[in-house]
């Protein structure tokens, strides 16, 4: 059974990067990545506690126009594997998870850099197989980019799943409880960084009245994020349809003869 | 545009749908510093292009034209690749300038909107919505999300079959709707944001203020009354200006955070 989970988690690990870079549809996003780990290893909640904390984490790091990020998929996986292997304590597991998987996520920025780096081989060797009329070739040649990002991840999570548990558990019995309480605490603390690293990305000064509405809502009303979700659609909605409507000077010459084809997105 | 296609590149519905699927697939998947999405163009065009270009000459001219420099967002690529096959498909092998034309001056714009939209604002509130129930050991917003993913799945299909049909007067037209579709995003985006901050990210005070026979619990009774959540609301200005200014890598503000916890953990001065 174990050794079932292991192979499981490790090719996830493989297929998670393939897909975040591709069909988006499993992705590496903690949440969801954590919620079929936590299927893979018999528990939900506590893989997803451990997933919220990593994806909150993770909020406005986009590796956009190929940057490379801190791999919370990653971090997550192996957290989420590394913690139920250890302990069944909720809080204690999020402490393990975030001490393991904070290093591992930061490693993938280097393998992500590596991979791609690697990459332009294989682009040379598909362009000189074209070039020899080799096209056959060439289609195989592609397939060793999805391999080597799906090693990137897979490696790291191999390493962990083998020698992870036996190392935390050695640790566990020497570190003291300040200690683990710290990085509980931490775990609480960091989703700040990739709220405020989101808000560089986010007009903020433009619509600040909209993030202290969001903020006096929950903090003063205690209302859960999906209300005050519904609440922002609802806002963005009245602005949508006011501009789409509203200014015929500058959005009217573009609806007004694009209706048509429009429209072809509601089939 | 189907009764102008000339009648001998018997380009099907299947072969778009496949075009589509193979470029998804490999999207970043060949990702490299020089020519960045190039091979997943040609890796996604080349089957559709062989039945396009039958002379072997001008398919290795109209797939090296392809390993040029590519790189925008993949959700949005498929409008422009979808455009880019009619074209080659209109002019044959005579396109192969307009066509690197039209995809270089399409992408950036493309990319502005599309990162914003696809890799900022969903992720973000999806990933407040999932991550927050995360917290509970709840994984419904997680399965919602990859619901969505799954829809979003066949809307690119489709994308790209639109780019086929409709062309670059549709990317044109469509450029003006979505910056007020990413306008109105942002606004729903910075609401959940808001929300997030209290919700989230939780610094509870363990120290007691003493003054003779009276014990005042700083959290509940100091910093609780003056505004909930006023610690977290000031650790966000904290590192949103210290993320503004440079001066420390993301790397080490997440260190410093939790070389702050545990050092706050041992004097007792925060609690879990």
């Amino acid at each position: 059974m174990e050794i079932i989970q292991a192979i499981l988690i490790v090719a996830l690990a493989f297929w998670m990067v393939l897909d975040q870079q591709g069909f988006v549809i499993t992705t590496w996003f903690p949440s969801i990545i954590g919620m079929i780990a936590g299927l893979i290893m018999g528990d939900v909640p506590t893989a997803m506690v451990i997933a919220g904390t990593f994806q909150l984490m993770a909020l406005g790091v986009a590796n956009i126009g190929g940057s490379s990020v801190p791999n919370y998929g990653l971090a997550t996986l192996v957290g989420i594997y590394v913690a139920l292997r250890t302990t069944s304590d909720i809080e204690h597991a999020k402490a393990i998870a975030l001490a393991v998987g904070v290093p591992v996520g930061m490693l993938g920025i280097q393998l992500d850099v590596l991979g791609k780096i690697l990459n332009s081989y294989v682009s040379h060797a598909a362009q000189k197989a074209l070039n020899e009329g080799k096209f056959a070739k060439m289609n195989r040649i592609f397939w060793i980019g999805p391999l080597i990002f799906g090693l990137t991840t897979a490696i790291p999570t191999l390493l962990c799943v083998i020698f992870g548990d036996k190392i935390v558990r050695l640790l566990l019995d020497v570190v003291p409880k300040w200690f683990t309480d710290g990085l509980s605490i931490a775990g609480s603390m960091l989703p700040v960084v990739g709220i405020a690293l989101l808000l560089q990305y986010m007009p903020v000064k433009k619509y600040l009245t909209m993030l202290l509405i969001g903020f006096v809502i929950s903090a003063y009303l205690g209302l859960p994020i999906l209300g005050i979700a519904i609440l922002g659609f609802a806002f963005a909605y009245y602005f949508f349809t006011q501009k789409m409507s509203g200014t015929p000077a500058a959005a009217g010459a573009g609806t007004g003869n694009t209706s048509v084809e429009g429209d072809e997105f509601d089939e | 545009m189907s009764n102008t296609e000339p009648a001998t590149n018997q380009v099907t519905k299947r072969d778009i749908r496949s075009a589509a699927i193979r470029y998804m697939f490999m999207a970043c998947n060949t990702f490299n510093y020089e020519n960045q999405q190039a091979p997943a163009v040609v890796f996604g065009l080349n089957k559709v292009l062989r039945k396009i270009h039958k002379n072997d000459e001008d398919y290795k001219a109209s797939l090296n034209n392809h390993f040029n420099y590519f790189n925008t967002t993949t959700w949005m690529a498929n409008l422009l690749l979808g455009a880019s096959v009619a074209m080659e498909q209109k002019d044959g092998i005579k396109s192969k300038e307009a066509v690197q034309a039209f995809k270089t001056g399409m992408m950036g714009p493309l990319a502005g909107v599309g990162d914003t939209l696809v890799w900022v604002l969903y992720p973000t509130i999806m990933g407040s919505i999932a991550g927050y129930m995360g917290l509970q050991g709840n994984p419904t917003g997680a399965i919602i999300w990859l619901l969505l993913n799954i829809v979003f799945f066949f809307f690119r299909i489709k994308l790209f079959d639109v780019g086929h049909t409709s062309g670059l007067k549709l990317i044109t037209a469509l450029g003006d709707r979505l910056n007020v579709f990413t306008e109105a995003a942002s606004i729903m985006g910075l609401t959940v944001v808001g929300a997030l901050i209290p919700a989230v990210v939780k610094m509870n005070v363990q120290l007691k203020y003493q003054a003779g026979e009276v014990t005042l619990p700083i959290q509940t009774e100091i910093l609780d009354k003056i505004m909930p959540a006023l610690l977290p609301a000031a650790l966000t200005i904290v590192v949103y200006k210290l993320i503004g200014s440079k001066k420390l890598s993301l790397t080490s503000i997440i260190f410093l955070i939790i070389g702050l916890a545990l050092v706050c953990s041992y004097f007792g001065i925060l609690g879990v």
